[in-house]
Order: structure tokens, then C-alpha cells, then sequence
């Protein structure tokens, strides 16, 4: 246990590194003049170049003790604060809902399959599966706005309700997702024997369920990671469009402006974010699951 | 009766047909239909009764513009029926790379040939931790690759590249799954060297996998383009010299992305431009969706208790 914290702990730190090594790639521009008003770009790229940029970079850390401030004078790690607390509103609940209601849908789904509620229930999971979230959150703005609906904010971040659009187009994705691991998980094992010992005793389909899941919930806590990476792949984009200004947003403005040490300042707590997710997932197993059906995965 | 029952029982993939012959027809009869303007003629000005001009973008329900029109004054129908060739082969193309590049890779990797498992482990625990789209947008954005005429053909295999380990990973595990299966060791014993293994043995049994993950593939990197699309990174782009000093990224291509290049702003002016654009991508990824989960459910037979 302590040492597959530690592994997984090394890891992230070799991860950490190798997302530095990418952003201190050179991306700086040289302008050169080749004629009256006419100037060519020139993007230097070179080992040296590559090589003097992380040395940059290790000195500035060492001199400003941390990330220092922005261009605009603002302690980066007050801003970092500011941003992520807005996004966290966002990313927490989107993942505890994917993955508690998906499982409980998914589970709902493969109970009901062979009926008609069941069916519908699947084709809408699988709608759902295939929706980018960017088109759902157009969708959802435009039916608001052609019903004429919103005496409200649709955009922005100064609202208390402001995060309700993006977090559902968020969560959608991440959720069918969960949906259909559950029940792919759940039909894995409906072959198995001792769901047919479960009936023998006179136990009925509830049951049945019950003793599945006890044996499909690992394959389940497996994909928490998958679900926090799509939510953050996602979360730059919806908070772009939604004008949301949280972390993800200005995390893809730093990159666009090659701005270093901010992109850094603002990547790493989503990393601790993958990371946490990664650790305790990992910790909910060892706990919880019978080691039988560990030594099985 | 017999294609009745067919139908019945592979609803899934009947429905994914009919989808899929959908689009194709719509991209390649699609442009010859009396309703699209194959010209895409810019109007500059819309007059009103009161002969009060209106510029585009025009809203839609109008008579000429049933979707509306862009900022152009293009209409938007006609353009992104005219658009979907493109971006389809786009699509099509990156997919085809990735695979091309993470079938051997993954042999290589089953084969665990000169630690390619190693370098696929890493690689993978890489990508779970850091967003795809970061990777993206970190990689297209180094010199070499936006200060080039070949833009494009990079852009096509970063892209290809980026999940090329999660594509191999995958064509792995099924790998490892059939190579502990029993009939693999007659073949052995019947001498094959490890290319007609790989193609008698292997190959044969996981077709259908490969099929099913490339499709899903499809749609996940439609998925990732129009995500790109926002942040302002598009396939077909160059840089060009705007003002004294200044240089701004140019795009000359009709596809569906680029149509979600000022989205942030039309949402709230003209949202039907990245409304029916999003919507065309989002119909591509259900009808593909829908196809690979029809062919996977086509080759689910298994025994039940419950």
C-alpha cells in the first residue's frame, strides 16, 4: 500500500518533469526585416536555445522561491487560487455525479434491460455517450435563448448560478460513460456460476445484482481516473465558451501566450487533481475490495 | 420475415447504417442538390421591405438561407454540405495514420520487442494524467511546425500521433487476451513463424476489434478537432505577413471546424453558425458511434444466469 503510494507518488513527479521539459520547448519569435515594410518571422529553434530556457527557468524559481508574479504584477499563486476555486466548483461536482449516478443509472439500465423503460433508457445513455459536450452547451444556450426563457445570466461567472450550464454540459459525457462501463461490467459477469448458485438458493433478480456488484465496483473505481481526464480535457473548452474565466481557461491562454511559468502555475493543480484522484481510487481498493477479485484484475 | 428479424435483432447496426449512407450521400450527392449554392456566393447586403439594408450574418427561416448564413453572407447549408468531404477525409486520414502506426507497434509491444511495452507503458501513463488537447495545442504551437508550408501534413500526424499509444494499447490487450488462448500453441506446433501467426492466428480473430475501434477512433478525433476548433487550431492553416511586423495565422478551407473559429462570439451574436456546425460534427460522431456499437453487439453472444 505505502509503496504503491510511493510509485504512484514518483510518477506523478516524472510526469511533472515531463510536462516542464514540453512547455520550455522554444517558442519565442524573431522578427527580421527583409525589405520596406516587409519582415519576415523567424521561429529559432535549437538545442542551445532549449538548453538556455530551462536554465532560465531553474533560476527564476530559485530566485522568486515559488512562480513569482504575472505580467501584470499579481502574485501568480493568489491568481492560481482565484481561478481554481472558481473551476473546482465546477470539476468537483461533475465527478462525484458521473461516477455515483452513473454507476446507480448504469446499474438501473442492466436491471431494466430486457423491458421497454430499459431500452429507452440505453439508447438515451448511448445518445448521450455520443454528443460532444461543446454542441450541448450551444444546444442548451439555444433553446434558451429561441425559448426566450432568460431573465438570467447565461454567461459569465458572477452569478451564483453561473456554473449550472457548464456543469451539466460537462458532466453529460463522463456520466454516459460511467453508464456503460457499469453495464458492460455487469454483463461480464452474468455468466459466471455463482449468479446461477444465487438463483438456486430461491434468491431473486435483486439479489443477484447485489452480489455483481460487489464483483464489478473495481472495474468501476478503475475508470475514476478516466472520467477526471475527460472532465479536465473538457473543461478549457466549456469554460472558453460559457466565458466561465476559470483555471482551464486561462491555463490554454497562458499556453497561447507562452506564458511559462503561469501555464505551470495553472497545470499543476489539476496534475494534484489527477493525482489525488489516482491515490485514492487506489486506497478505496485496497479497502473495500475483496482481494480475491483483486488478484483477479 | 428473415431480414425483418434481422433488423430486430441488430437494431443498433441497422440504425448505424442508415445513419452512416446518410452522410455519405449528403457529402458526395449532397453538393449537386437543387437547394445548394455550389458557388457559395457572398451576399453583402439583405434588403427589408422599408428597403432598409441588412448585412450577414442573415438569421435563418429566411427564404434563400434555411439555417441561416455565415459572416460572409454564405449560406450555411450549402457550406457545410460542401465542407464535409473535407472534413471528413481529414478525419479519415488521421485515423488511418494512427492505426497504420499502432498495429505493428502494438506486435511489437505483445512481442515485448526491444521494450516497445516499456516505452508504450510510459507513454500512456503520460496521456492519463495530461489532457490530449494540452498536448495538442503544446506541441502545433513549436516553431518548426507553425513556420512551415507543410502545416497540414504535421498537423494531420500530431494529432495521429498524440493517442497513437492509447490505439496500440488497446490492439494489445486483445493481443495478449488471443495468445493465451489454446489453439495459438497448434499453431506453433505446426511451425509457423511468427509473421503467419500474427496473420493466420491473430489477425483473423480481432478484424471485427479493429474495425470497432477505428470507428470509435473516427469519432473521438472529430470530437478532438472541434475541440481544437475553438482554441483556434485548424488543419489547414498558414501564417501570413497582416501589418507592418505582424503575423496572424490565415485559414483557406471550408470545413466544419473552421466555421467554430470565432464561436465564442457568434454564440452570442449568430449562434446558429456554431449551433448547425457543432451539429453536423455531433451528427458524424452519433452516427459513428452508433455503427461501431451495432458491430460490436454483432459478435456479443454470450451465456446468461440472470
Amino acid at each position: 500500500m505505502t509503496w504503491q503510494i510511493t510509485k504512484n507518488f514518483l510518477l506523478f513527479l516524472l510526469i511533472l518533469v515531463g510536462f516542464i521539459l514540453i512547455l520550455l520547448l522554444p517558442r519565442e519569435r524573431a522578427i527580421t526585416t527583409s525589405g520596406p515594410l516587409q519582415f519576415d518571422a523567424h521561429y529559432p529553434f535549437s538545442l542551445e536555445l532549449y538548453l538556455e530556457s530551462i536554465e532560465e527557468f531553474v533560476t527564476y524559481i530559485k530566485t522568486e522561491k515559488g512562480f513569482g508574479e504575472t505580467r501584470g504584477g499579481n502574485p501568480i499563486l493568489d491568481e492560481v487560487k482565484r481561478f481554481m476555486t472558481r473551476s473546482l466548483k465546477i470539476i468537483v461536482p461533475a465527478f462525484i455525479i458521473s461516477m455515483i449516478v452513473g454507476s446507480l443509472l448504469g446499474l438501473l439500465q442492466f436491471y431494466l434491460r430486457h423491458r421497454k423503460c430499459g431500452k429507452v433508457l440505453s439508447f438515451f445513455s448511448w445518445v448521450f455517450a455520443s454528443i460532444p459536450d461543446f454542441f450541448l452547451f450551444i444546444a442548451i444556450q439555444y433553446l434558451l435563448m429561441r425559448a426566450g426563457l432568460p431573465k438570467f445570466g447565461l454567461f459569465g461567472n458572477e452569478e451564483w448560478y453561473s456554473f449550472i450550464i457548464p456543469l451539466i454540459s460537462l458532466t453529460i459525457f463522463p456520466l454516459a460513460h460511467m453508464i456503460k462501463v457499469t453495464v458492460v461490467a455487469m454483463e461480464n459477469e452474468m455468466g459466471q456460476d455463482y449468479v446461477r448458485t444465487v438463483f438456486s438458493k430461491g434468491l431473486n433478480k435483486v439479489e443477484a445484482i447485489k452480489h455483481m456488484f460487489w464483483n464489478c465496483w473495481s472495474t468501476m473505481v478503475n475508470q475514476s481516473q478516466m472520467v477526471m481526464l475527460y472532465i479536465l480535457s473538457s473543461l478549457p473548452i466549456i469554460e472558453k465558451i460559457s466565458s466561465y474565466n476559470g483555471a482551464g481557461y486561462q491555463l490554454l491562454q497562458s499556453i497561447l501566450n507562452n506564458e511559462d511559468i503561469r501555464a505551470l502555475g495553472l497545470m499543476l493543480p489539476f496534475l494534484i487533481l489527477m493525482f489525488l484522484v489516482v491515490v485514492i481510487s487506489q486506497a478505496i481498493k485496497n479497502w473495500y475490495i475483496p482481494k480475491e477479485v483483486r488478484g483477479g484484475l | 420475415m428473415r431480414l425483418a428479424k434481422f433488423v430486430k435483432d441488430n437494431f443498433l447496426l441497422c440504425f448505424g447504417v442508415v445513419l452512416i449512407l446518410l452522410l455519405l450521400f449528403v457529402t458526395f450527392v449532397g453538393p449537386y442538390l437543387p437547394l445548394i449554392d455550389q458557388e457559395l456566393e457572398e451576399v453583402q447586403y439583405l434588403w427589408t421591405e422599408d428597403d432598409i439594408p441588412i448585412p450577414p450574418p442573415f438569421e435563418p427561416s429566411n427564404e434563400n438561407y434555411l439555417i441561416g448564413s455565415d459572416h460572409a453572407g454564405r449560406d450555411l447549408l450549402s457550406l457545410l454540405v460542401m465542407g464535409a468531404k473535407e472534413t471528413l477525409l481529414v478525419v479519415i486520414l488521421i485515423t488511418l495514420v494512427r492505426y497504420i502506426i499502432a498495429i505493428p507497434l502494438a506486435f511489437f509491444a505483445h512481442k515485448k520487442w526491444l521494450g516497445t511495452h516499456l516505452m508504450l507503458n510510459w507513454l500512456n501513463g503520460f496521456l492519463s494524467y495530461i489532457p490530449t488537447i494540452l498536448m495538442v495545442l503544446l506541441i502545433v504551437m513549436l516553431p518548426p511546425f507553425l513556420f512551415t508550408e507543410f502545416r497540414p501534413v504535421y498537423l494531420v500526424l500530431i494529432i495521429a500521433l498524440v493517442e497513437v499509444g492509447r490505439a496500440a494499447d488497446a490492439v494489445k490487450l486483445e493481443l495478449d487476451e488471443i495468445s493465451s488462448k489454446e489453439y495459438i500453441l497448434s499453431g506453433v506446433v505446426a511451425g509457423a513463424g511468427s509473421f503467419r501467426l500474427f496473420k493466420y492466428y491473430f489477425l483473423p480473430f480481432i478484424y471485427g476489434k479493429l474495425i470497432v475501434y477505428m470507428i470509435t477512433d473516427l469519432g473521438k478525433v472529430m470530437f478532438l478537432i472541434g475541440q481544437l476548433a475553438f482554441i483556434g487550431v485548424f488543419v489547414s492553416q498558414y501564417l501570413i505577413q497582416v501589418d507592418a511586423g505582424q503575423f496572424a495565422i490565415r485559414n483557406s478551407s471550408i470545413s466544419w471546424p473552421m466555421l467554430l473559429m470565432n464561436a465564442t462570439r457568434d454564440i452570442r451574436m449568430a449562434i446558429w453558425i456554431p449551433f448547425w456546425s457543432a451539429f453536423a460534427m455531433a451528427f458524424t460522431i452519433f452516427s459513428l458511434n452508433i455503427l461501431a456499437q451495432g458491430i460490436q453487439n454483432l459478435f456479443k453472444k454470450r451465456n446468461t444466469y440472470i
